[in-house]
């Protein structure tokens, strides 16, 4: 347990997002199973980490929760991408590009040494 | 946007919180739920499954709270929180709870009322534009009604041209006359000014337009602008009065203007009107008559000039003048100048008695603040286990502090409200209190200012409070358990402060006290001066019937002035005859008399006085006398006791001889040693010229005997009274002794008056007894204030130590238990807490005559015939604080002493 890395701050809202995006509406439990086995288990999420992170999406808009029947028949809350949500994913993508490349360019090995 | 959205959802979530609440305990469930079915399927035994499940949720309490955190404000919550336990915590203590706020409630609401009317009264900036660049010049001399002379025309052209700093100077001269309107009519006080006037006093008018410079002069139209708190109550706020024509005695005002809100010094205006009105203030007399002092002068500092460049100034130029000018300045009356911000001159009547009400105010603020922390440290010792247990329950210390804060806010805030009732009590009895005293007492006003001066007071006061309390540190809670839950005394440094706090109480109250009986002794000092006057059921009324300025309107020609004068006189004294006679067939009335002064009044005008044969020594202030009038029976109505020679008599007629009574003070300065009566007196000085009033030699028929008519406190005045048939009329007041209730008469007095001179003003209707009230009035009521302070503060110290001594008792109960099973009556134990009070007593008493020989000095200026050490008073200060301090101290020892020492050890 003890190797599992701690989400890092900002990180988790792209997640959820990311992770709606790809498999629609989704209870916690199925966000967090899915975040949890893309990062092939490097990360886990415990609910005082998920659920406040989830209602901030919400609060911004960028997801909206539904309670539904999920599939084995029990009565869940289901989060789904909102159209602001989509646009702000597509921004947080590109961002967060740009910064995995700003960063990889400063921890490249340096090519001009003097 | 995304921000708002996200904080209303936020504010929303602190109203919806139930049922999100069961929402989110339904969601992590059924997360819960799905993961433990997952592990079950994974082919984990159901009881591994659910803990692992629950192992990987992290805690579902914890994560609960995490998104109430997120959900709502958290702050908000935990505030609100805070403030339930706080009113929850409170409402189990009542008795604490109801002490602390009244405690608080009067300590603020006497601060709020009295911090009102200091800051209206001394504080707050001027309604004058640039006010604080505004100075009153002060001319005064030796003797009585000296305070405050005026200036003369030349000498303010002197200081015009010979004191730059000065800039620009505003004149006005005090001039009253008899406003008739549709029904009634009314004495107006209005000044004459010139046409700079409001420019330089930077005043504004709310309607209409002041004067200004093409208003000066003769032959320009006479114009009127109305002061507003005369416009409100004369004309209720009518703005059509602009443009309108009023008649102030004979002459045809039209009133251009109201000006705004303004305090007026050092006399109280009604309206003010340009000079055209008195020929007087325009003749050669007044421009060239350098003692004929009448205007009064405030400046505007010039740019970039200080007060003390224009004082420098204002010396130098006055020192040449009365080098130049020896006869008009005789040097033993020390003719002086003083230069003062206009803004202190408002107030300096004022100050004295309000910083020390305010002193007083603080003190009993100190002392209820002292007490609120003796009951807060006390209730903080009693709940320390509380707070012990709080914190072994996770409560870290910035949430105990607070908690505590939210508790001792919820208390300040709750005093501080109810003090905001005592203060709308107090500032009305407080403005009728400043209103004597200055003329900003209409400003005072409990408003957004004075509102965030008692908010702070209150929220400084919980800060205070709940840092007083030690709470207990993290990590040291074991030890405080370890230590079990009977140590209740607190420790030593906190016993100390407590111990300190009842000291600081027993010492403030002693030299609240000490004021309290220096002022009351000098209230029973005065009211014991005698008046003079041999009855009190006089009633007293003001007729003014004579008119001066009016019949300036029929020309400037001297000669027709003066015929015009005469013919106003004679009618008015055929007047002032009849009502006299029909007064005195009122049921009642033993005598009535005719005269120019009200009894224990200043009169109005005091002149020079020599006596035949008798020179002033060089160096010796140039004697003055009041200048009065009295018919025959004036004397015996209103009680002034002949003592030598005769009253006049209905033969001292216009064409009979020149003839005065004086009063004992002048005759004593006369003729010391020697019958006055057939000695010559005469009035003298430059400034009769200005005057009717004749200097031929009068001859003295009679002495009087002295009445207070400076006030209780004023030394008696030197007065000569003629005969008031052989002067002008120029006020009249009518004495009316009665042989029952003078007070009762009034209406009957007023319908006669009214009746034979329907156009007279009627003033001043009052008995000599309520005259005599009125000039005590102020003293009585500052006395009254310190003394309800002085006695607030003895019973809330008194409450101090009964508690601190209690609490100890308490505390030591066990002990008392033990030295009783040991051996020690009722009557030791009962010494012992009685010792343990009395040392704190003694201390505070020390402190408290020590700090009050200090203290009282500031006050020598309020107190008469007592003085600021007064061993009498400091006695009985002590001796009554002592004794309250001891009943204090023996309910505790009592309590102490009946208990039970079975009972005590066994409980143990």
């Amino acid at each position: 347990m003890a190797d599992k890395l701690d989400v890092k701050q900002g990180t988790l809202a792209l997640m959820i997002l990311k992770t709606l995006e790809g498999l629609g509406p989704l209870h916690g439990y199925g966000i967090a199973r899915r975040i949890e086995e893309t990062s092939r288990n490097r990360l886990s999420l415990n609910y005082g980490t998920l659920y406040p992170a989830l209602l901030k999406l919400e609060q911004e808009g960028f997801i909206k929760a539904e309670w539904r029947q999920s599939e084995n028949n029990r009565r869940a809350k289901f989060y789904a991408l909102t159209a602001t949500g989509r646009k702000q994913l597509a921004r947080e993508t590109r961002e967060w590009h740009e910064t995995a490349d700003l960063i990889a360019a400063f921890l490249a090995p340096k090519r001009e040494a003097q | 946007m995304r921000f708002i959205r996200a904080a209303l959802a936020r504010i929303a979530g602190v109203f919806s919180k139930n049922t999100a609440d069961d929402d989110l305990r339904e969601e992590m469930q059924a997360h819960l739920d799905m993961e433990i079915a997952e592990n079950v399927r994974r082919g984990m035994s159901p009881g591994e499954a659910r803990r692992q499940a629950l192992l990987a949720s992290g805690g579902l309490t914890a994560a609960a709270d995490a998104v109430r955190d997120q959900r709502g404000l958290p702050w908000l919550d935990s505030t609100a929180a805070d403030l339930r336990y706080a009113v929850r915590a409170l409402r189990h203590s009542p008795a604490f709870t109801t002490v602390v706020v009244v405690t608080l409630a009067l300590g603020i609401g006497a601060n709020t009322a009295i911090f009102s009317v200091v800051r209206a009264v001394l504080l707050k900036p001027l309604p004058h534009r640039e006010g604080d660049r505004l100075v009153y010049l002060r001319q005064s001399m030796d003797g009585p009604g000296g305070a405050d002379i005026d200036f003369s025309v030349p000498e303010i052209r002197d200081f015009r041209n010979g004191a730059p700093a000065l800039g620009s100077i505003a004149e006005y001269s005090p001039w009253f006359g008899t406003l008739t309107g549709k029904e009634d009519a009314i004495r107006v006080d209005v000044g004459l000014v010139t046409g700079n006037f409001f420019e330089v006093m930077g005043l504004s008018p709310i309607l209409g337009r002041v004067t200004r410079p093409s208003d000066d002069g003769p032959g320009v139209p006479a114009v009127m602008v109305l002061t507003h708190e005369f416009w409100m109550k004369r004309f209720g706020g009518d703005s059509s009065i602009v443009g309108k024509q009023v008649r102030l005695d004979g002459n045809s005002l039209t009133v251009i203007g109201v000006l705004q809100p303004a305090p007026w010094f050092p006399d109280r205006m009604d309206a003010l009107a340009n000079m055209v009105i008195s020929p007087h203030h325009l003749s050669a007399l007044m421009v060239e008559g350098r003692t004929h002092r009448m205007t009064a002068m405030i400046a505007r500092l010039a740019p970039g000039a200080t007060v003390s460049q224009a004082k420098s100034e204002v010396a130098s130029v006055y020192d040449r003048m009365q080098r130049d000018h020896k006869d008009a300045y005789d040097a033993g009356s020390h003719y002086r100048v003083a230069v003062i911000s206009f803004k202190e001159a408002l107030g300096e009547r004022a100050r004295l008695t309000l910083w020390i009400l305010m002193a007083a105010a603080a003190f009993v603020m100190i002392i209820s603040a002292a007490n609120v922390a003796n009951l807060t440290l006390m209730r903080g010792v009693r709940r320390e286990h509380e707070m012990v247990v709080r914190a072994a329950l996770g409560a870290g210390v910035g949430r105990l502090r607070r908690l505590l804060l939210a508790e001792n806010l919820l208390l300040t805030l709750t005093g501080a409200i109810a003090g905001l009732g005592v203060a709308v009590a107090g500032v009305r009895l407080l403005t009728s209190l400043a209103e004597r005293y200055s003329a900003r007492a209409n400003e005072i006003r409990l408003d957004a200012q004075v509102l965030a001066f008692t908010f702070v007071i209150a929220v400084v006061l919980a800060l205070l409070l709940s840092f007083l309390a030690s709470l207990p540190r993290e990590g040291s809670f074991a030890e405080r358990i370890a230590a079990g839950v009977r140590r209740l005394t607190g420790d030593t440094r906190k016993q100390r402060l407590q111990r300190g706090l009842v000291v600081a109480q027993v010492a403030v109250s002693v030299v609240l006290l000490a004021g309290a009986g220096l002022l009351t002794r000098t209230m029973v000092q005065l009211s014991q001066v005698n008046t003079g006057l041999k009855s009190e059921e006089v009633l007293t009324v003001q007729v003014p019937l004579l008119q001066m300025s009016g019949v300036a309107s029929g020309g400037s020609d001297p000669r027709e002035v003066f015929k015009a004068v005469l013919q106003s006189d004679a009618a008015a004294k055929v007047r002032y005859d009849q009502m006299r006679r029909e007064i005195t067939g009122l049921p009642g009335v033993t005598e009535v008399g005719v005269g120019s002064s009200t009894p224990l009044k200043a009169s109005m005008a005091s002149f020079e006085v020599k006596a035949e044969g008798k020179s002033v020594k060089v160096g010796e202030a140039t004697p003055r006398a009041d200048f009065r009038t009295a018919a025959p029976e004036y004397f015996s109505a209103a009680g002034i006791p002949l003592i030598k020679g005769r009253a006049f008599a209905a033969t001292d007629g216009v064409s009979a001889g020149k003839v005065v009574i004086i009063n004992r003070t002048l005759a004593d300065k006369f003729f010391p040693g020697e019958d006055p009566i057939g000695k010559r007196i005469a009035w003298t000085g430059e400034v009769l010229k200005f005057s009717p009033i004749s200097p031929e030699w009068r001859t003295i028929v009679g002495v009087v005997g002295n009445t207070q008519d400076g006030g209780q406190d004023a030394p008696p005045r030197p007065a000569m009274f003629m005969p008031f048939a052989q002067e002008l009329a120029m006020s009249g007041v009518i004495v009316i002794r009665t042989d029952a209730d003078a007070a009762s008469l009034a209406p009957t007095v007023t319908k006669i008056i009214h009746r034979v001179a329907p156009a007279a003003p009627i003033e001043n209707v009052m008995t000599v007894k309520q005259i005599k009230a009125q000039s005590l009035a102020p003293r009585r009521l500052n006395a009254a204030l310190v003394s309800s302070f002085g006695i607030l503060a003895v019973l809330i110290a008194a409450v101090g130590i009964a508690g601190v001594l209690a609490f100890s008792v308490s505390a030591r109960t066990n002990e008392i238990g033990i030295r009783m099973s040991l051996g020690a009556d009722s009557g030791r134990v009962q010494r012992m807490i009685l010792g343990e009070g009395g040392v704190l007593l003694v201390l505070g008493l020390v402190v408290g005559v020590v700090g009050a020989f200090f203290a009282t000095r500031f006050i020598r200026g309020l107190l008469f015939g007592v003085a600021p050490n007064d061993p009498t008073t400091f006695v009985g200060v002590a001796v009554m604080m002592a004794a309250i301090g001891i009943v204090a101290c023996w309910i505790p020892a009592l309590r102490a002493a009946r208990i039970d020492p079975a009972i005590t050890m066994r409980s143990t």
